[in-house]
């Protein structure tokens, strides 16, 4: 067994130089402090983003994007595919966590400032990798074509059409026409599959680039201690393992979630009938939602709703920037101000989700 | 001149003492012999002591003509349109003024003729279309009770077909009524007993109303489809009234607990039968009927049609029995069960078919009743698997959407079983089994699946475990180890 | 001879190590297994319930001309109707029994041809000329009346 893999590692050593890559790898290390257990949700929405691709690959062989057979396709998947009803629920559970867990990583990134120089560019692409997540669920929630995700883009592409001035281009860009429409279903379905992939891909290389070249952030707390007194654990086999353990249990949880808990087909979607009652978007989306609802419908001369999106797109620019305006952290000093900021955030997120969810 | 004819006429004595000399108009009419006055000798009014004046206005008490005929002292001469049926109601309305003759009359006939479909405008438009001298007559009024009245039971049917018969006349007012209704109630039993001088039977008003005449499509109307069963049970359930009749007196009890009754009269579906649909309005029978134990075919076309073509046509006609109502009845009709077939208590294959005789019925019937109830229950077992599936949350909508497949036999059966043939009804029991079939293995085949799926996940979740927790125990071996090597150096 | 085992394995050490590899190595391939059969069965395409179809209607007896082929719509299968010069109908499956294109009937050469690769049919179905294999199976015609209708060869 030994002398094939050695054969092996030296036959693909001879034509990609692997010594100098195990070399590096070898040493890589993991800091183990307090916060060592948020580091493993970079590597957990990884796992959950492949998982999200082999699902829908597989779910690609089946489904089928227009108007009059989407519904019927999933309906076929759920009921007819073998294991169709697996794959499925676990795409739509999956897609759920990965937003979560990719909240969870980004704001433990926040509170241990790991953004901070020379790590802005991983912030920045991590950021965008978020917004495309989140693209992503916004796109593949219509592919059903059921009720509540036809209302749901509705609003959604709606609200969009509310920013001044590229608002309404933007919308029409998005649907395909001025509503919601079959159109809209084929775009979605293209922007799903090919164009956010795609754009997450080039994302996610330079994302795990950096981190491979630039190692593990460690905590200001972690940096201050003297060099020998620091705890760390190497990346190979330890950290590795442990990830792999970590993620064994996830698949575990979400078969259990897709056999327990399957995702509903729903009614197919009328663009004719009423919305049903209490529709509303994704949790992701729900804080925003919800928000809204509480600004007046007009502030001085602004419309409310476009004082809401404006608000949330100048916060959400600022959240990107902070590598750049916290200058404290970069300088290598304790900022208490992100701390309370990211805090403020987190509650407010859970809050309005909460509220939007139960009311 | 005329004061001598008016003397002459004194001699001559035509009426009676008292009355003449009361009525000085009928005595110089009588005298010439005019047809008013002729009829007046008997009319009712004349005989209470009205005279003329009592309607014409004017004096009676005179003789001379100019006083008696004064428009100043009331006369009004011969009246026109309504001002006829006001006069009558002038007293015939008055509670008070019918009261002093000791009347027992209704006083509301004037208001309700006026609301009614004769109380119309006619087409002068000057007048209502009836007034009361219109039925009654003008001047030889008699009671009601009186053989000699228009009205009179007897003579009633004749009175109203003065118009009503009357084609060109119907025409100006209502060109789709037909104008044969008393042709053809001549041919029913209450036509045939009328013209006997039967007065107990049924005329026109008894059905149609005397005065409140309502047109037939009036939910008001004593004939409207939702009534005519308390208006025909008003005689035919009055058992006093029928006792002189041989026929029973229960149909409407009947009639109103079976499906028809329930039907019509509770959940007013006027697609439902009231007597006149079976025993036809004015004639013994529905139009194109040729005797009411066939009409149930007018209906229920598809069942007469198998019928006729079925083995019982011929031994029905043969032993006289009438073809529907043998085995379903007549008024008190019960909805139709699958009891209705077979050799157990409660069908009624078994009042003609036993295994020594007419056997191959006999046996036809079992047969029958045991595909019909083998299919309902391969339904209900389909439908219980079904719910099964559904509750346990597996997708089942094909399925379930094919149950309407094993109804749809179901309800067919009840139709085929008409033609009284075991092969016929196997054939549609058949796609009813073959739906249910088919649903079963799918229902099962989700319930099935969903015990699979838990399975399965155990299986996976017990090897995930396995792993899990060896490679966790592997995991801490190789940091042990790490950690002796770490403390050697 | 060492130098591959840098680890003198005691006694212990080996049992405990063997055997939790062994757990290790089996749970993974059980765990690699409950995870790649629903994939590959997945990808398996489920059976699909074809509507059986046991005859159809053509047409009338005067859309057909003598001496000519029409293509007619047999549940999900193309079958050909072709009426002789003698006015005689005769029905075939259309699919060639060589690669399964559409066959159509040739007025001028009086057969049954296929385009894909020039094999031929004569009119009671069997291959005469080409690349065929086999001769296309025949379907019952049945007229009533007005109607021609096509239906299975029992």
């Amino acid at each position: 067994m030994k002398t094939i893999s050695n054969r092996l590692y030296a036959w693909i050593d001879e034509r990609v130089q692997l010594k100098d890559l195990v070399a590096f790898m070898a040493k890589k290390y993991v800091p183990v402090h307090r916060g060592s257990i948020w580091y493993y949700f970079g590597g957990v929405s990884l796992f959950l983003f492949i998982i999200q691709v082999v699902t829908g690959i597989l779910l690609l062989l089946y489904y089928k994007g227009s108007e009059s057979l989407a519904f019927e396709s999933v309906q076929f998947i759920m009921s007819k595919v073998t294991f169709g009803w697996l794959i499925r629920s676990i795409h739509s559970w999956t897609a759920n966590l990965f937003i979560l867990s990719a909240l969870i990583h980004m704001f433990s990134v926040f509170f241990e400032r790991a953004y901070r120089r020379p790590r802005e560019v991983t912030w920045l692409t991590g950021m965008l990798m978020l917004f495309v997540g989140l693209g992503f669920g916004f796109s593949g929630y219509l592919l059903p074509w059921n009720e509540l995700s036809y209302f749901a883009t509705k609003v959604g592409t709606d609200i969009a059409g509310v920013i001044p001035v590229v608002g309404k281009p933007i919308m029409i860009f998005l649907r395909g026409e001025t509503d919601v429409t079959g159109a809209t279903l084929s775009r979605f379905f293209g922007f799903h599959i090919a164009v956010l992939p795609g754009i997450f891909t080039v994302l996610l290389a330079v994302h795990l680039l950096l981190v491979q070249r630039q190692g593990m952030s460690q905590p200001q707390e972690f940096e201050a201690t003297p060099a020998e007194n620091r705890k760390t654990m190497p990346f190979f086999p330890n950290f590795l393992l442990r990830d792999l353990l970590f993620w064994l249990i996830i698949l575990n949880v979400l078969a259990m979630l897709a056999v327990f808990f399957p995702w509903e087909l729903g009614r197919k979607a009328d663009p004719f009938a009423s919305a049903p009652a209490g529709i509303r978007p994704e949790w992701y989306f729900l804080f925003m939602f919800q928000s809204l609802k509480y600004i007046p419908a007009r502030l001085w001369f602004i419309d409310g709703e476009i004082f809401g999106v404006l608000l949330f797109g100048a916060a959400g620019l600022l959240w990107l920037l902070v590598p750049f305006w916290d200058r404290k952290s970069s300088g290598g000093k304790r900022n208490r101000l992100i701390t309370y900021i990211g805090l403020f955030v987190v509650v407010y997120i859970i809050i309005f989700t909460l509220l939007g969810w139960f009311l | 001149m005329r004061s001598i004819v008016c003397v002459a006429a004194v001699c001559a004595g035509v009426c009676a003492p008292t009355a003449l000399a009361l009525d000085k108009c009928l005595v110089c009419h009588a005298a010439v012999a005019d047809k008013p006055s002729s009829l007046f000798a008997r009319d009712i009014h004349h005989l209470k002591g009205i005279s003329c004046a009592g309607c014409h206005g004017g004096d009676a008490s005179t003789d001379d003509m100019e006083k008696a005929m004064d428009r100043g002292a009331g006369f009004i001469g011969v009246p026109k349109g309504d001002s006829v049926s006001a006069v009558c109601a002038r007293c015939h309305s008055d509670a008070t003024t019918m009261a002093g003759y000791q009347s027992t009359l209704p006083t509301n006939q004037y208001v309700l003729l006026q609301s009614s479909v004769h109380g119309k405008l006619s087409i002068s438009g000057k007048e209502r279309i009836v007034q009361c001298t219109t039925c009654h007559n003008a001047h030889g009024i008699t009671k009601v009770t009186d053989p000699a009245s228009p009205v009179y039971p007897v003579n009633a049917a004749a009175t109203c077909a003065r118009c009503h018969g009357d084609a060109k006349f119907m025409r100006l007012y209502n060109p789709s009524l037909p104008v044969d209704q008393l042709e053809k109630y001549r041919t029913s039993v209450h036509g045939a007993k009328n013209a006997a001088g039967d007065a107990k039977t049924a005329q026109c008003a008894s059905c149609h109303g005397s005065h409140d005449i309502l047109s037939i499509k009036d939910v008001k109307s004593k004939v409207y489809p939702t009534n005519i069963p308390t208006t025909c049970a008003s005689c035919h359930s009055n058992a006093a009234y029928m006792a002189s009749y041989a026929i029973p007196t229960d149909q409407f009890e009947k009639y109103a607990k079976g499906v028809h009754g329930v039907a019509l009269l509770e959940k007013h579906d006027l697609g439902a039968p009231a007597c006149n649909n079976c025993h036809g309005n004015h004639g013994a029978t529905p139009p194109g009927v040729e005797s009411i134990s066939k009409v149930c075919g007018i209906c229920h076309a598809l069942n007469a049609d198998l019928f006729s073509s079925s083995p019982h046509k011929k031994g029905f006609d043969e032993m006289k029995k009438p073809e529907c109502e043998t085995c379903h009845g007549n008024h008190g009709i019960v909805a139709a069960s699958n009891v209705l077939i077979g050799n157990s208590s409660g069908s009624v294959c078994s009042r003609c078919h036993s295994e020594k005789e007419r056997e191959k019925g006999f046996v036809a019937a079992g047969v029958m009743r045991m595909l019909i109830d083998s299919l309902q229950r391969a339904d209900d077992r389909a439908r219980t698997l079904v719910d099964e599936a559904e509750q346990k949350g597996m997708e089942i909508s094909e399925a379930k959407y094919k149950l309407r497949d094993v109804r749809q036999a179901q309800l067919e059966t009840r139709t085929i079983v008409h033609a009284f043939s075991s092969e016929k009804l196997r054939e549609t029991t058949g796609k009813g089994f073959a739906a249910a079939a088919v649903i079963t293995v799918e229902a099962n085949s989700a319930i099935d699946e969903y015990f699979f799926r838990r399975i399965g996940l155990g299986a996976a979740t017990f090897s995930i475990t396995v792993l899990a927790v060896s490679l966790y125990l592997y995991i801490r071996r190789i940091e042990r180890k790490q950690r002796q090597a770490e403390a050697s150096h | 001879m060492l130098t591959m085992n840098e680890h003198i394995s005691t006694p212990a050490d080996g049992g405990k190590r063997d055997f939790l590899k062994y757990i290790l190595g089996g749970s993974l391939i059980a765990w690699a297994s409950s995870v790649l059969y629903p994939l590959f069965a997945y990808m398996r395409p489920p059976v699909q319930t074809e509507v059986e179809v046991s005859s159809v209607k053509a047409g009338k007896l005067s859309t057909f001309d003598k001496d000519s082929g029409t293509i007619v719509r047999f549940g999900n299968k193309p079958v050909i109707l072709i009426r002789t010069s003698t006015g005689e109908f005769r029905s075939f499956s259309a699919t060639c029994t060589h690669l399964d294109c559409t066959v159509q009937y040739r007025k001028d050469m009086g057969v049954i041809w296929c385009a894909c690769h020039n094999g031929k049919y004569d009119l009671n179905g069997h291959n005469i000329s080409g690349p065929p294999p086999r001769p296309l199976d025949g379907y019952r015609v049945i007229i009533q009346g007005d109607d021609i209708f096509i239906s299975k060869q029992t």
